[in-house]
């Protein structure tokens, strides 16, 4: 590999890196002057919506299309018998031990599987139109028996979900190291221990949609759609839609939020893509609320159960975990994807060698899942609320207990048992840390004091091993299709204006800010100066896309090498320029080139202007053998994974009488190596631990027996409001990751990972005087009282 | 998410409303503040063929104290009444309820009117105008009649109003000086429907016994729940936080709350008794500052 290497770019100071530079989108985000989906105009193009099943699971025996397509401004209407014909199935089938493969048609056939599969499309010249003709469109369905549990999915008898599939068990691993039956002989006592986080959806403020224009001329498709991911889907929509890739673009505008569910491409906008290129005009499609909401794509359903070895003083002598999950209808993803995850990481920032998991994944009568914003969520609430556990049942302190089994510095560089290592991760020193900023002592005093006088207040603790960034290797080693590698270019214009791109693309976390830092750091210019184009994969480098915490890592960093090495050029041509042999004594700063003579810097008179002007307009006078103009690639694959850490502490006070919880106080600290921007790194511990929060507290998307989704509207799904948040505190430690660009490790699931736990372990502690635990969230004030209920 | 199709009239007087609910019948539906009727409308869940838009109608704006009373009219908005001198002064349960509805944006658009009309069983007017004895005033072609609130309320999101029907004004009682109140309520978020919620008003006598009240509760039941047997046996008993707790489970007892995915029925059971217990305590509290003061 030519070019600077990632492990050779660790500095004590930067320029621009770290700088808390206000985000640059913000100025036509904040002003209304975006252009999402709905902001652009396509003249004469026509509106899609679909029919979707109003019941969770129903043999198709008929549709009846005539008086839909003789409604006023209908132009089509298909269901799956001609859009399956027009693509590709999607095949679910990567070679994993004990992963069933599935297949899934554009659109279902022969029966419904979740209430709100989408069964047929109507193509009109307006939604109106669409939804009147829609309400015409008649499905004869045959009921079929639903189900709507992991545990009914498994039962003996339990109708199929996949029909092709021997079980609803479609997908089942193991895993096991060290000598998990002599520990436990071994212990003093083994604790067990249950967590169950319920169904939840991504809920982005912009919902799904796409535009697709057919040149019928060129034989292209032109996709407009808010993707975290531009060019896998491309990749994935000229497969599915039987075109080479080079006729599809794939052009993501602004987008109002992802968090996960914005990845991949769904049957319906494969649909939208096929209609239009049949049609030969533009389709376009905007996802209702109620449809994100029921028929979009959801996360979590899972549950873990534990068993712990424990010596007398709380160390953990073996893990066993069994991580079940309910993974709805359809294999959007391989079912294995997300727990496999919570299993290799599980153990987190403690010593523990001997352990095991087991994975079993259900099939159900729900909308699919897939990943959401920290897909591993429950690992750090499982492996804290464990350690809470064994503190419970030992009579120990819960810090202590935390202490004793927690990696330490000496302990680094540390092998977890499933092969992870972790490095340059400060675990116990962001854990001591915190419990010195929250006052632990003091407050385990209060705490007591106030219990006395009916006022039962809970402190939560969570040490969170956050996974980040997921290089390729991680991929391999995990049994994952998929590579984890980022490209990125940066070009100098001949007038000495700068433009890079990256492959993945920005969801409003702002990715335009700290990447520009990044390319001004390795240029030598300011920031202000870069402009950063994404999310079009005609103008931006195929990479993998944005997820798992790769922004900053994979983007940033690979755009901060190809800065490097373009940097390296131009002072190649520098020195050309001022008779020097080498640019050794050269540097780039505030886009001047500097000279090192005599110990200090001076003023070469040779700016980035010059520079570019030669590199296009003059190349004669560029070194011998350089090629013309200054262009540069690069792609990179980020190492195995990057670990971040952190820890999160919350003080809650439970109302015993209605069950509620407040939180009093929050804080958290976090290492997450070289940050790029502090600002936008506090926006994403915030936006996430209250994303976190909302999961504990209010979120669930409610099915009943019958397999009806409960969730229509947003007064049915309860996301946290600004009043809700609140005040969260931040420290921060910066241990560079040695093995990236710059240090950088990757965060912004983190915060979920840590409210989690640090919320739930707070009110299990309040609970402590009555002998209760939660084992299930949400914790809804009526859950907590049904628990105190029966201790009278 | 768009509605059916629906022709939208814009009359700028009571009377040609009228007229043209009286041409449409049910096929038409008034829209206030449409905070309710749009998004029922957008999902399809209410389809009105027309749209009888009252906003351009004047006289409905109005809030008006009479002797003993206060009329409000149905146009009125939720801020109106949350930040209303006049109410905080002559009937201050009707601006604690008002601050207490949704958000800002919302209830600055939202009419008092439409809050009735829907008649949602948890929400906060209807609460009210349960506790304070309302009278609504319906308009159509044919006139002008007045309904008392434990009629007007027939079930969930149904009323005793008629399609040709207008309500233009709400008339409350007002609060006598001798009296105190009290309003609680359990949301799970800042501006949620309640689960539950509960409203009083207390006068005391002869050294703290009980010489008039009332209380409702709200979000446990078809319609808000006048507790009027409760409130006929209370009437001479000693105001004592005993007595507070002894109602409060009676009345728990007594209700019959349904069950859905926000909370169990026994929950609401248990927020019954907490809250009722809170209002009542309140509204003891202020009857006794009053007296003091
Ligand atoms: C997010 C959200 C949160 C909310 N939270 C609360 C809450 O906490 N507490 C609470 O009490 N309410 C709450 N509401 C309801 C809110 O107060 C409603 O907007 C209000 O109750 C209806 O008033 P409106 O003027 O918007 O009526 P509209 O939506 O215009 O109409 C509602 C209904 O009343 C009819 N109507 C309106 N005016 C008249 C009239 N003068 N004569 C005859 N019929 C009429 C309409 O035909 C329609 O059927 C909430 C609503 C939303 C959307």
């Amino acid at each position: 590999m030519s070019g600077v290497k990632p492990e050779d770019t660790a500095r004590d100071g930067f320029d621009q890196i770290g700088k808390p530079v206000p985000r640059k989108e913000d100025a036509r985000l904040l002003r209304g002057k975006g252009t999402y989906l709905d902001d652009i105009e396509v003249p004469g193009a026509l509106h899609a919506c679909f029919v979707r099943s109003p019941y969770a699971h129903a043999r198709i025996t008929g549709f009846d299309l005539d008086e839909a397509k003789a409604a006023p401004g209908v132009v089509a209407v298909v269901t799956g018998h001609e859009v399956n014909d027009w693509t590709n199935a999607l095949k679910m089938a990567p070679p994993i031990e004990g992963l069933q493969p599935t297949e899934m048609t554009t659109l279902p056939v022969d029966k419904a599987r979740f209430h709100g599969d989408p069964v047929a499309c109507v193509v009109a010249t307006d939604r109106y139109l669409a939804e009147d003709a829609a309400e015409l469109v008649y499905v004869e369905y045959d009921l079929l028996d639903a189900v709507t549990s992991y545990d009914a999915a498994l039962a003996d008898g339990a109708p199929l979900v996949d029909e092709t599939l021997p079980s609803n068990l479609v997908s089942h691993q193991k895993f096991e190291a060290g000598d998990i039956a002599r520990r436990k002989a071994e212990a003093y006592r083994v604790v067990e221990a249950a967590f169950a986080m319920q169904r939840m959806t991504h809920l982005p403020i912009e919902t799904r949609g796409c535009i697709a224009l057919w040149d019928d001329g060129r034989a292209h498709l032109t996709m407009h759609i808010g993707s975290q991911a531009p060019h896998p889907m491309r990749s994935m929509l000229a497969g599915r839609l039987r075109l080479a890739e080079h006729q599809v673009t794939v052009a993501s505008p602004d987008v109002g939020g992802a968090f996960g569910q914005k990845i991949i491409v769904y049957r319906e906008e494969i649909t939208v893509a096929a209609l239009a290129c049949r049609l030969k005009r533009p389709v376009r499609w905007r996802e209702d609320r109620l449809e994100n909401l029921s028929a979009s794509l959801q996360a979590r359903e899972n549950a873990v159960k534990t068993l712990a070895a424990v010596a007398r003083d709380g160390r953990i002598l073996s893990l066993e975990a069994e991580i079940t999950e309910d993974f709805g209808a359809y294999c959007f993803y391989p079912a294995n994807y997300l727990a496999r995850v919570i299993g290799m990481i599980l153990t987190g920032p403690y010593r523990i060698q001997d352990y095991a998991f087991e994975v079993k994944i259900a099939l159900t009568n729900k909308c699919g899942a897939g990943p959401m914003r920290a897909p591993m969520a429950i690992t750090s609430l499982v492996m804290d609320g464990t350690l809470d556990a064994v503190a419970r049942e030992l009579d120990i302190d819960p810090a202590e207990v935390r202490r004793v089994n927690m990696v330490r510095p000496s302990d680094l560089p540390y092998v977890m048992p499933t092969g992870e290592k972790l490095e340059d991760v400060t675990p116990s020193e962001c854990f001591e840390r915190g419990l010195e900023e929250i006052g632990y002592a003091a407050f385990r005093d209060a705490q007591e004091a106030d219990r006395d006088n009916g006022i039962y207040r809970g402190l939560g603790m969570c040490n969170v091993i956050e996974s980040t960034t997921y290089g390729s290797a991680f991929y391999k080693a995990a049994g994952i299709p998929g590579s984890g590698h980022e490209a990125a270019w940066v070009k100098i214009e001949p007038s000495g204006a700068i433009r890079a791109s990256a492959g993945l693309m920005g969801t409003g976390q702002s990715y335009e800010t700290p990447y520009a830092q990044a390319v001004a750091e390795g240029l030598g210019v300011d920031p202000a100066q870069v402009d950063v184009v994404l999310g079009n994969t005609d103008i931006s480098p195929y990479g993998m896309g944005a997820r798992g915490s790769r922004g900053a890592t994979a983007g940033g960093g690979t755009l901060f090498l190809a800065a490097l090495d373009l940097k390296a050029k131009m002072l190649d041509i520098a020195a050309a320029l001022l008779g020097l042999n080498s640019p050794s004594e050269l540097e780039l700063r505030g886009g001047q080139v500097l000279r090192h003579v005599g110990g200090a810097w001076s003023e070469t008179g040779l700016g980035l202007g010059d520079i570019a002007r030669t590199a296009y307009m003059d190349p004669l006078k560029l070194p011998e053998g350089m090629e013309p103009g200054l262009e540069m690639h690069r792609a990179w694959d980020p190492p195995q994974m990057t670990y971040s850490n952190s820890t999160h502490f919350c003080a809650v006070t439970l109302d015993a009488a209605t069950g509620r919880v407040d939180i009093d106080r929050y804080l958290i600290v976090e290492d997450c190596g070289t940050v790029l921007n502090p600002l936008v790194v506090e926006g994403q511990q915030q936006g996430a631990t209250v994303m976190g929060i909302g999961g504990v507290l209010f979120e669930h998307m409610v099915y009943d027996e019958s397999g009806q989704n409960l969730c229509g509207t947003l007064a049915d799904y309860m996301i946290p409001t600004a009043c809700e948040a609140p005040e969260i505190e931040i420290v921060s430690q910066n241990t560079p990751n040695r093995r990236t660009p710059a240090g950088i490790k990757g965060m912004a699931e983190g915060g979920i990972m840590g409210a989690i736990g640090a919320v739930n372990n707070a009110v299990n502690d309040a609970l402590r005087p009555f002998g209760v635990v939660a084992e299930r969230q949400p914790l809804s004030p009526d859950y907590i009282r049904s628990l105190l209920r029966v201790t009278g | 998410m768009k509605p059916a199709k629906f022709e939208y009239h814009k009359p700028e007087t009571l009377d040609e409303a009228l007229t043209l609910l009286a041409e449409y019948g049910d096929e038409a539906r008034v829209i206030a503040g449409g905070q309710s009727l749009v998004p029922m409308m957008n999902i399809r869940l209410a389809r009105p063929d027309h749209l009888i838009d009252i906003n351009g109608i004047d006289d409905l704006s109005q809030i008006r104290l009479e002797n003993g009373s206060v009329a409000i009219g149905a146009l009125v908005r939720h801020r109106e009444i949350e930040h209303s001198a006049q109410l905080a002064q002559a009937c201050p349960p009707l601006p604690a309820a008002a601050c207490n509805i949704g958000h800002y944006a919302l209830r600055a658009r939202g009419t008092i009117g439409g809050s009735l009309a829907l008649a949602d069983p948890a929400a906060e007017f209807p609460l009210m105008a349960t506790l304070l004895d309302a009278e609504f005033v319906a308009r159509s072609g044919a006139g002008e009649r007045s309904v008392p609130s434990h009629e007007f309320f027939v079930s969930v999101f149904t009323t005793a109003l008629e399609p040709e029907e207008i309500l233009t004004a709400v008339r409350f009682r007002t609060l006598a000086q001798s009296e105190g109140w009290g309003f609680r309520w359990f949301s799970r978020r800042v501006g949620d429907y309640a689960l539950v919620n509960a409203a009083a008003i207390v006068a005391l006598k002869d050294e703290g016994r009980i010489h008039r009240i009332a209380m409702v509760l709200g979000g446990v039941g078809a319609t808000p729940v006048r507790l009027t047997g409760l409130e006929q046996e209370s009437v001479g008993a000693e105001a004592s936080a005993g007595w507070v707790r002894e109602i409060s489970s009676a009345a728990a007892a007594r209700v019959e709350p349904g069950g859905d995915k926000h909370a169990s029925a026994e929950y609401r059971r248990e927020l019954v008794e907490l809250l009722l217990a809170g209002a009542l305590e309140d509204a003891i509290d202020r009857c006794r500052g009053r007296q003091a003061a």
